[in-house]
């Protein structure tokens, strides 16, 4: 130990609320209780964040998803809508049309390139397609479900490989 | 550092708690222990949820954050220096994610603060009692989010901290560790203020 640590006990729960006042202390104890109620962690979150992280490889770059209203339409009814995910250098968007089990995709990626997408599903494994040279792609029928798109990045030779990975999204 | 090199002759994660357990965790997951890295996910999720929360972002927005801070981790699995520093990793790095997340504009709406305690399920106790207590609650519920960003940050962090480390929560604020009881202490008062202006009894 050395004198920069800090001292034993020092983050136990209760040392958070020594020095406070009484009616301090209970309007915590209440606020605490009230968090738990009106502002849990959500049920599947946990879940999602597990199959997220479940990859084969684990250097990804992290997509953000665009235009969280469109999302927030395929997250509340599942019509045909068009999803959007971009990392620094690259723009993803995907057209998803109803089919018999799922959706059919069709994709176009920004900077085009012979790329490969996959689409994860919890439970239904992944698959796979190529982009042509103009960044467009389609998959015939992906599972509904609780979905992850990964972009493996052609490289030229000599470069590092790189995957792009998004948040998923139940689809 | 000596922490790392004393690792393989450290106790399986499975057996230590507290942060000690975490930074097992940590090591464990680099050597591809994907059990491990489920434990520090679903034992670090309650402290990822409330910053996303605390920095302001609305249910649905917090979770495409905590879940780019968890596919973040991926990546530095290898990087973050101390083991034992996780949470001190977790909260700016969620904090940063939840700015981008916010854009520009930055004001995007709460759910409103009645609707929210509207959703609460009532059970295991008389109406009257519940109705009671879903009216006080409503009342602290809609103080606290009257309350400036950064104390319902730290209020939140408070009340976790039965399970994140409390050296984390100081460095989270840019503060030194010792102004952090103050300063909590005045959020509180705040938090009384607003609540006896909400018509409540602290």
């Amino acid at each position: 130990m050395t004198p920069n640590d800090r001292p034993a006990g020092w983050d136990a729960g209760d040392d958070a609320r020594t020095s406070l006042s009484e009616p301090g202390t209970r309007l915590l104890a209440e606020l605490d209780d009230l968090l738990d109620q009106v502002d849990p962690v959500p049920t599947d979150l946990v879940d999602r964040v597990r199959f997220a992280v479940d990859l084969e490889h684990l250097d990804v770059e992290v997509a953000r998803w665009e235009r969280v209203d469109e999302l927030a339409g395929v997250r509340g009814k599942g019509s045909p809508s068009t999803i959007t995910f971009t990392v620094e250098d690259l723009t993803v968007m995907v057209s998803l049309t109803p089919a018999v089990r799922g959706y059919r995709f069709d994709g176009w990626l920004v900077p085009g390139g012979p790329h490969t997408i996959e689409v994860r599903v919890d439970g239904h494994g992944s698959t796979s397609t190529a982009a042509d040279d103009g960044g467009r792609f389609a998959l015939a029928e992906v599972p509904r479900g609780l979905t992850q798109i990964l972009v493996h990045l052609a490289v030229p030779l000599g470069q590092l490989a790189r995957t792009v990975a998004t948040p998923t999204i139940v689809l | 550092m000596g922490g790392r090199q004393a690792a393989s002759a450290s106790p399986h994660w499975e057996e230590l708690s507290g942060h000690d357990r975490h930074a097992a965790c940590l090591v464990a997951a680099r050597a591809g222990d994907r059990e491990a890295l489920d434990a520090l996910v679903v034992e670090l999720m309650p402290l990822v949820w409330h910053v996303a929360r605390g920095q302001g972002l609305g249910r649905t927005e917090a979770e495409d954050v905590v879940q780019t801070v968890w596919l973040t981790l991926l990546r530095h699995l290898h990087t973050v220096s101390e083991p034992k520093a996780l949470a001190s990793w977790l909260i700016p790095t969620t904090r940063r994610a939840a700015r981008r997340g916010n854009g520009a504009g930055a004001d995007r709406e709460e759910p409103l603060a009645d609707d929210m305690v509207a959703q609460v399920p009532t059970e295991h106790a008389l109406p009257e009692r519940e109705a009671l207590r879903s009216d006080r609650d409503r009342r602290l519920w809609t103080a606290f989010r009257r309350l400036p960003q950064r104390c319902q940050e730290l209020l939140r962090l408070t009340v976790l901290a039965g399970r994140a480390e409390y050296g984390a929560v100081a460095e989270a604020l840019r503060m030194p560790r010792g102004s952090i009881g103050p300063t909590r202490g005045r959020c509180l008062e705040m938090l009384r203020g607003l609540f006896a202006t909400e018509g409540g009894s602290p």
